[in-house]
């Protein structure tokens, strides 16, 4: 009886071990993200003409494999964020196919004028960008 | 009552009262017994030729005039809180509280990841506004004219009920006035001075919040409302309050 107890608490010590230790583990090892090749990891936001709107490199250069010649510097400037200081950095000329509209096409990706939040992340996504994840709950008041 | 005069009454015990008054007892029973039994038996025969009714108003079946409305176009709503800051300039609204917010979801999508979905909410100004029902000093009412459930900051008494009953939390206590205070589409500091639509409405740089009159069937509220193939919806509907704020993605 004494034995058939110690070996389910063995078994069980055994078990809860090897469940922590796996949910402490990646699903799948990712390949590190390398900001010479793929571009500043932290995203950019602007604030005008409205807030706030998110730009990821990540999203473009690794995950969707662009270059850096694909936009640079021919629609936008290194330097991050100096679009927004343009007269013409509006909905409507990305419409015409400037800036992100470029791609944001419906062709090449989706159209400037559909899927609104994927980059407008909006006010209170971007005090969530800015706070980490552990203001969420901050987030959700007013 | 002197104790003699009581022994000299007649006692009302049921073994000495007349058969005639015990009849009528029973006929009373029987009747209340009999009209909800007719309802139950009548429920449960299926009515015809009845169709099920959305949330908008039939056209022509709108109380008021002009009868105000908002249409939230909501899948352009980008949270960019122009709205919110043109609302708390133009009727002074303390930073804790707040006449209308944006509030969030999000929903999967195909592919993996989710997408985001921005909710403006304001007060309904609804057709059976709860708010105004529980009001113990009548300070909130609903303007028999325009249909805007409207606030009288002297006769409130900061009880909060009308807070507790509102279904969609628009209501706000505020400290300085010692009142609740609320959206009226901005009818003191806009409508009423000749303006035709409210702050919020004019600052949405993504046309996502129309203003109308929905009595008059030019207005674009009534044309987003009465669009074909549409969908258009409220927010809990279960509340039974009729709100007169809409929302739509057309």
């Amino acid at each position: 009886m004494k034995k058939i107890v110690t070996i389910i608490i063995l078994g069980l010590a055994i078990f809860s071990f090897v469940a922590i230790s796996a949910s402490n583990q990646p699903a799948e090892e990712q390949e590190p993200y390398d900001e010479d090749t793929y571009g500043p990891e932290a995203p950019i936001v602007w604030t005008k003409p409205v807030k706030a709107v998110v730009f990821n490199h990540k999203t473009h250069t690794m995950d969707q494999e662009m270059d850096c010649e694909s936009c640079h510097d021919d629609l936008f400037q290194m330097e991050a964020g100096v679009a927004q200081e343009e007269e013409d950095f509006t909905m409507e000329s990305l419409y015409d196919g400037n800036y992100c509209g470029a791609c944001h096409d419906g062709d090449t990706a989706f159209a400037s004028n559909t899927r609104c939040t994927s980059c407008h992340i909006g006010v209170r996504g971007h005090a969530r960008l800015l706070g980490g994840e552990s203001s969420e709950a901050q987030g959700a008041g007013h | 009552m002197k104790i003699e005069e009581l022994e000299k009454m007649k006692p009302e015990s049921p073994d000495v009262l007349p058969s005639k008054e015990r009849r009528s007892l029973l006929k009373i029973g029987l009747a209340v017994t009999g009209v909800y039994l007719g309802g139950t038996v009548l429920s449960l025969t299926s009515a015809k030729n009845v169709m099920a009714e959305g949330v908008v108003p039939k056209v022509g079946k709108y109380p008021y005039s002009p009868h105000y409305t908002m249409v939230i176009r909501e899948r352009f709503c980008i949270d960019c809180e122009l709205c919110k800051e043109a609302c708390v300039e133009t009727n002074h609204v303390p930073p804790y509280g707040f006449r209308t917010t944006i509030l969030e979801k999000r929903r999967d999508i195909v592919g993996g990841g989710y997408e985001t979905i921005f909710m403006p909410v304001l007060c309904n100004h609804c057709n059976r506004p709860p708010c105004v029902r529980v009001c113990p000093t009548t300070a909130t009412w609903k303007d028999e004219k325009t249909g805007i459930v409207v606030m009288k900051e002297s006769r409130c008494i900061g009880c909060k009920t009308c807070m507790t009953a509102c279904p969609y939390n628009a209501r706000y206590f505020d400290e300085e006035t010692r009142a609740v205070d609320k959206c009226n589409f901005c009818y003191d500091t806009r409508l009423s001075k000749g303006e035709m639509t409210t702050a919020c409405s004019e600052a949405c740089p993504a046309d996502v919040r129309v203003f109308g009159d929905l009595s008059d069937n030019t207005s674009r509220v009534f044309e987003l409302l009465h669009a074909p193939e549409t969908i258009v919806w409220v927010l809990r509907p279960e509340a039974g309050a009729l709100p007169n704020v809409f929302y739509t993605n057309a």
